[in-house]
C-alpha cells in the first residue's frame, strides 16, 4: 500500500516561494484505483512528482510517504533508485513528455528494463514485444518512431513503458487529456484491466470528474494544495460535503441537464 | 533587478565615467611630454631620480635642494624677469657641491624672457661645453646640495622662472616614446573603444534588425537578395577587407566605424529573420492580416518588440567583436594617428621600440584595457541572454 | 443570406503522390442568428471546414460561405469586410494571442484596428475581460507568459468578441476550462446568441453541443454521419458512430462503457467510411450509404435508416 501522510511540498522559486501541497494525506492499496481530481493549479501534478522524489532541486519536502512500510522520503537518492520504477511508475501527461522522438517505441520500452533490471538487450527486447501486446498495440510497432503513432497509439506505448518492470503500483498524470472521446475510453478501459491482471494499485490524476468517477474505487478532490474530500466514488458524487465538490458537482450537472 | 548584481554593469559604469570626467583631472595635455620618454612607473623604480619642479618668485629668490640620484636625463628652466631699471648685474646663478655657474646673464636689461632646454646647443656652448656633449653631468657633477638663485644688484619687480628637472619615474604608468603619461593615454583610449566598440554594434545590429524584419517579413525576391548578401559577407574574410576599405578610404574615426558595422550586422539579421519567419505564420497575425491590419502596423507593434529582447544580448556579445576589431585595425596602423586608442598605444609600443627598450607598462595595460572591456561586455550579454532562455540559469526552478 | 454555408464542400491535401481527403461532400446552411455544432474527433475535418470557411483553404470541390462570400476567392475589400463580421476562435489559444501585448492591450487592439477610437477600445475590452471573469489585476500582464491555458483561452475568445461579430466560429472554445469556468464562457455565449449572435461551434463533446447549440452535424474522417437537433442527437444518437461517441463520453456517477471498436479492416472503395470501426455493419455497408432525411430535420448516412 502508499500512504501519504502530511505531504508538504515548498517551490523556491528566484524571488518567492510557493507552497504546492500542503499537508496531503492518501492511501492507495493493490489493486485499487484512487483518483485525484482537481482543477489546473490545485498541486495534483506536484504530489505524483513527490511520490516520485522527481522535484526539482531545492525544493522543500516535509512528511511521509510509506510504500509497503518504507518511507520513501527517508531513503537515499541510490536506495530510492532501486525502487523507481520496479515499484513504483509513471505513465505522464501527453505522449511528449513520455517519449523520446529518436528511438523507436521497442527500445524505449526495453530501456528501462535494461537500466533498473540488468536485462539484456534481447531479453528486454523480447520482453517489451510482450508488453506491446498487453497494451493492444501491434507487436511491429516495436520498430517504429514515436511520430508514426497517433496520439492514443503513443499513450499505450506511455502505458508499456511504465509498465516494463512490473510494478506494483501505477501513477498516471491526466493520461487521456488531449485524446479523442473515444479513444479516451479504450485507453481507460486498458488502464482497468491491466490494474485487475496485475493486481496493481493506480493512482490518477485529473481535472476530469465524470471521468474518475466512472473508473475509479475512490476520488479525492483537491483544491489548492490539499485535499478537501475523499470518498467513495459514488458516495462522493451523490452526496458531496465540501462546499468545493458540491460546486464542481453542480457545475457538471448542469450540462447534463440543460438544453 | 538582477541585473544590478553583476559586476560587470558596475565596471562598466565606473569605465564610462572615468572616461567622460577622468581627463579634465590631467593638468596637461595628453600630447604634451612630461617627461623623458620610456620613463617607469612611480612604483617601479623608486630609486630613480623623482621629477624636481621650482619655481623662482618674487619672494623666493633662490631655491635649494638637495640631489642624490644620478644625473637627470633632462633640465629646462623657463620664465621671465622684469626690472624697474634696468640693473648692473642681473645673473642666474646655478650653484652645485663642485662650484657655481652661471646659467643666464640678464645684466643691462629691463626684461628678459628665458627659455632653457639642456638639449639646446646654444645652452651647451654658453656653459663652455662642446654641442656634442651631454651637458647633464657638467650640471649634475655630484649628490649633494644644489641651488638656483638669481644674483642681482637690485631685486627685480617680477619675476617667474620654472625649473623642470623631469626624473626618471613619473605617473602611474610611466611615459610613451614621446614622453607623454602613458596613464593620461590609458584613460583617454576608454573613450575610443567604448565609443566604437558601442556605435559600430549599434549601428550594426540596426542595420540587421531593418534586414532581418524585411526578409523575412516580405519573402520572396527580398529575402533572396537580402540572405544572398548575408552571404557573401559572412564568407568575406574580415579583416583583409576592412584593411583595404581603410586603406582605401582613410582612417577617419567615422570611416572605422563605418567598416566595422558593415560587417558585423549579419549574425543579427539571420536571427531576426528566423524570429520573423516563425511569428509571420502565427495564428495572431493572420487574423490581424484579415480583419485589414496593414504589414507596417503587424511590423511595428509585434513583430519588433519581439525582436528587441534578441538583441540586446546581441549587442552585448558584439561590442568585444567591434572593440578588438578596432584594436586590430589600430595595432596595423590603420587608425587616425591623432586618436588616442589603446590599439593605438599597442602600435606604438611596437613600431617605437617599447617591446625592445622593455618599457612592459606601455604594453601590458592597453593589453589588459581590451580584453577587460571584452570581459565586462561579454559578462553582461551572458547575463541579457539567461535573461532571455531559462535554460542557461543555473539554479532549480 | 445566410451567415454561413457549404455546398457540396469537399477538400484534400496531396503529398507528393498521397491523396487525403479531409472533407468529402459536406452540406450545411447556417442561417443568420441560427447555431450549429460540428462534432467530431480529430481527423473528422472539423477544423479543415472552419479553415475553408475562413478563406484559408481553397475548396477542391464545391463551395464554402460566410455570408454568402466565397472568402478564399473574394477580393481583399470583400474579405475584410465579410472577416470583421466574424470573430474566430482557434483552438490553441498560445499561437492566436500576440506575446507582445498585455491582457487589455490584446483585446483592445481589435477593435482599435476596425474602429480607430482607443478609449471605446479599452472600454469595450476591459467590460468584455469583466463578463468572462479573468481579475482585474490581471489586465496589465504580458501575454508573454504567466497566465495559464485556461485564462489564455478567454483572452482568445474576448478577441474574437470584441468587435460584436454576427457570426462566431468557435473551435473547441472550452477545452482548457476547468469545470467552473466553463459555464462562465458558456454564459457569455449563450447571451450573444440571444442577442442574435449565429454560432458554429466545433466540438468533439455531445454535452457541450446540446447544451449550446440547436442543430448539430457530426462528421466522421471527413463524412457526414449524422444531422439534427443537438439535443435529440445526444439523447436519440441514429449513426452507430454518433452512438459511439454518446457511450464514451464520460457521465457522473456512470461506469465507462467503451464501444468496441475493430481494427485493420481497410476502408474499401465506395463503402460506408466507418465499416472497419463499425459494430452494427452488415452487407450493405460496401457501398457508400447516401447522406439524407429520415424525418423531419434529421439526416443520417447509414443503412440501418434508409
Amino acid at each position: 500500500m502508499i500512504s501519504i501522510k502530511g505531504l508538504r511540498v515548498t517551490y523556491h522559486g528566484e524571488r518567492r516561494s510557493v507552497e504546492a501541497l500542503r499537508g496531503v494525506s492518501l492511501n492507495v492499496r493493490q489493486g485499487e484505483v484512487v483518483s485525484v481530481v482537481g482543477e489546473s493549479g490545485s498541486g495534483k501534478s506536484t504530489l505524483l512528482l513527490a511520490l516520485l522524489r522527481l522535484l526539482p532541486y531545492g525544493t522543500s519536502v516535509s512528511g511521509q510517504v510509506f510504500l509497503d512500510d518504507k518511507d520513501v522520503l527517508e531513503l537515499s537518492d541510490e536506495e530510492f533508485r532501486k525502487l523507481r520504477w520496479c515499484k513504483i511508475a509513471l505513465v505522464p501527461q501527453g505522449s511528449m513528455n513520455a517519449l523520446t522522438p529518436v528511438m523507436t517505441i521497442g527500445s524505449q520500452i526495453a530501456e528501462p528494463m535494461e537500466v533498473h533490471l540488468d536485462l539484456d538487450k534481447v531479453e528486454a527486447k523480447r520482453v517489451a514485444a510482450s508488453l506491446l501486446e498487453e497494451v493492444e498495440l501491434p507487436v511491429h510497432f516495436s520498430s517504429r518512431y514515436p511520430h508514426q503513432l497517433s496520439g492514443g497509439q503513443r499513450q499505450r506505448a506511455a502505458i508499456a513503458m511504465a509498465l516494463a518492470c512490473n510494478p506494483n503500483y501505477l501513477l498516471a498524470d491526466e493520461p487521456t487529456t488531449a485524446l479523442d472521446v473515444i479513444v479516451q475510453a479504450e485507453i481507460v478501459k486498458l488502464l482497468l484491466r491491466l490494474v485487475r491482471e496485475r493486481n496493481m494499485g493506480l493512482l490518477l490524476v485529473t481535472h476530469d470528474l465524470p471521468l474518475a468517477s466512472g473508473l475509479s474505487d475512490r476520488i479525492a478532490v483537491m483544491h489548492d494544495g490539499a485535499i478537501v474530500e475523499e470518498g467513495e466514488s459514488l458516495e462522493l458524487i451523490e452526496s458531496p460535503q465540501h462546499r468545493h465538490t458540491k460546486a464542481l458537482i453542480a457545475a457538471l450537472k448542469k450540462l447534463e441537464v440543460e438544453s | 533587478m538582477r541585473l544590478l548584481h553583476r559586476w560587470s554593469l558596475w565596471a562598466l559604469a565606473l569605465g564610462a565615467i572615468i572616461a567622460a570626467i577622468g581627463p579634465y583631472f590631467f593638468k596637461t595635455s595628453p600630447e604634451e611630454a612630461v617627461a623623458p620618454p620610456f620613463v617607469k612607473p612611480v612604483w617601479l623604480a623608486k630609486d630613480a631620480p623623482p621629477s624636481l619642479h621650482l619655481t623662482i618668485t618674487e619672494e623666493h629668490l633662490e631655491r635649494r635642494f638637495l640631489w642624490e640620484y644620478e644625473p637627470p636625463l633632462r633640465f629646462s628652466l623657463k620664465g621671465a624677469i622684469r626690472f624697474e631699471v634696468p640693473p648692473e648685474v642681473a645673473q642666474i646663478v646655478w650653484q652645485t657641491p663642485k662650484g657655481t655657474m652661471v646659467l643666464y646673464d640678464a645684466s643691462k636689461k629691463a626684461e628678459s624672457r628665458i627659455d632653457l632646454d639642456a638639449r639646446d646647443v646654444s645652452f651647451k656652448l654658453a656653459l663652455g661645453l662642446s654641442p656634442f656633449q651631454n651637458p647633464m653631468p657638467h650640471l649634475f657633477p655630484a649628490t649633494g646640495e644644489y641651488a638656483l638663485r638669481l644674483e642681482s644688484s637690485e631685486p627685480p619687480a617680477e619675476i617667474s622662472l620654472a625649473l623642470q628637472v623631469p626624473g626618471s619615474r613619473w605617473g602611474l604608468l610611466g611615459t610613451d616614446q614621446r614622453g607623454r603619461d602613458v596613464f593620461h593615454l590609458f584613460i583617454l583610449g576608454i573613450r575610443v573603444s567604448l565609443l566604437v566598440g558601442l556605435s559600430a554594434t549599434f549601428i550594426a545590429t540596426a542595420l540587421g534588425l531593418a534586414f532581418g524584419l524585411s526578409s523575412g517579413y516580405f519573402g520572396g525576391i527580398i529575402d533572396a537578395v537580402i540572405m544572398r548578401a548575408v552571404d557573401v559577407l559572412l564568407s568575406v574574410p574580415t579583416l583583409p577587407i576592412m584593411i583595404v576599405l581603410a586603406g582605401l578610404w582613410g582612417k577617419g574615426l567615422f570611416n572605422l566605424i563605418l567598416i566595422l558595422s558593415a560587417f558585423s550586422w549579419m549574425s543579427t539579421a539571420r536571427t531576426v529573420r528566423s524570429m520573423t519567419l516563425s511569428l509571420r505564420e502565427a495564428p495572431f497575425v493572420e487574423g490581424l492580416r484579415a480583419l485589414g491590419a496593414p504589414s507596417s502596423y503587424i511590423l511595428w507593434r509585434h513583430l519588433l518588440p519581439e525582436a528587441l529582447p534578441l538583441l540586446l544580448a546581441n549587442i552585448a556579445l558584439g561590442v568585444p567583436g567591434a572593440v578588438l576589431a578596432e584594436a586590430g585595425l589600430s595595432f596595423l596602423g590603420l587608425s587616425d594617428p591623432r586618436l588616442v586608442s589603446w590599439g593605438r598605444m599597442l602600435h606604438e609600443a611596437h613600431a617605437f621600440g617599447a617591446f625592445t627598450s622593455g618599457a612592459w607598462w606601455l604594453i601590458l595595460p592597453p593589453g589588459f584595457g581590451i580584453a577587460g572591456l571584452c570581459l565586462v561586455f561579454l559578462d553582461l550579454g551572458r547575463h541579457l541572454e539567461e535573461i532571455l532562455d531559462p535554460r542557461l540559469r543555473r539554479k532549480a526552478l | 443570406m445566410n451567415a454561413a454555408q457549404a455546398k457540396n464542400l469537399s477538400v484534400f491535401f496531396s503529398k507528393g503522390k498521397e491523396v487525403t481527403w479531409a472533407l468529402c461532400g459536406i452540406n450545411f446552411v447556417l442561417p443568420l442568428g441560427g447555431s450549429l455544432a460540428l462534432i467530431g474527433e480529430s481527423g473528422s475535418g472539423k477544423t479543415t471546414l472552419l479553415r475553408a470557411l475562413l478563406g484559408l483553404v481553397a475548396p477542391s470541390e464545391g463551395e464554402a460561405l460566410l455570408f454568402d462570400t466565397d472568402l478564399s476567392s473574394a477580393e481583399a475589400a470583400k474579405r475584410r469586410s465579410v472577416r470583421r463580421r466574424c470573430g474566430y476562435i482557434a483552438q490553441d489559444p498560445y499561437g492566436s494571442l500576440p506575446p507582445t501585448l498585455s491582457v487589455e492591450d490584446a483585446v483592445a487592439e481589435v477593435w482599435q484596428l476596425v474602429h480607430g477610437s482607443t478609449e471605446e477600445a479599452k472600454e469595450k475590452a476591459t467590460s468584455l475581460l469583466e463578463e468572462l471573469n479573468i481579475e482585474r489585476e490581471m489586465f496589465k500582464s504580458s501575454l508573454r507568459n504567466g497566465l495559464s491555458g485556461g485564462q489564455r483561452q478567454r483572452v482568445a475568445i474576448a478577441r474574437a468578441l470584441v468587435l460584436e461579430p454576427e457570426l462566431l466560429l468557435a473551435d473547441e472554445p472550452t477545452s482548457m476550462q476547468d469545470a467552473s469556468t466553463r459555464w462562465d464562457v458558456l454564459e457569455v455565449l449563450k447571451r450573444r446568441i440571444k442577442r442574435g449572435m449565429a454560432l458554429l461551434f466545433v466540438t468533439h463533446d455531445l454535452l457541450l453541443a446540446k447544451v449550446i447549440t440547436e442543430r448539430g452535424l457530426v462528421l466522421f474522417q471527413g463524412n457526414p454521419c449524422e444531422e439534427g437537433p443537438s439535443k435529440a442527437i445526444i439523447e436519440n444518437p441514429m449513426h452507430p458512430y454518433t452512438e459511439a461517441l454518446a457511450s464514451a463520453l464520460p457521465r457522473l456517477g456512470k461506469p465507462l462503457k467503451a464501444a468496441v471498436r475493430r481494427r485493420g479492416a481497410p476502408k474499401k472503395e465506395g463503402g460506408c467510411p466507418f465499416l472497419p470501426f463499425c459494430p452494427k455493419s452488415f452487407d450493405k455497408c460496401v457501398t457508400s450509404p447516401p447522406f439524407e432525411d429520415i424525418s423531419l430535420g434529421r439526416k443520417v448516412a447509414c443503412w440501418h435508416f434508409l
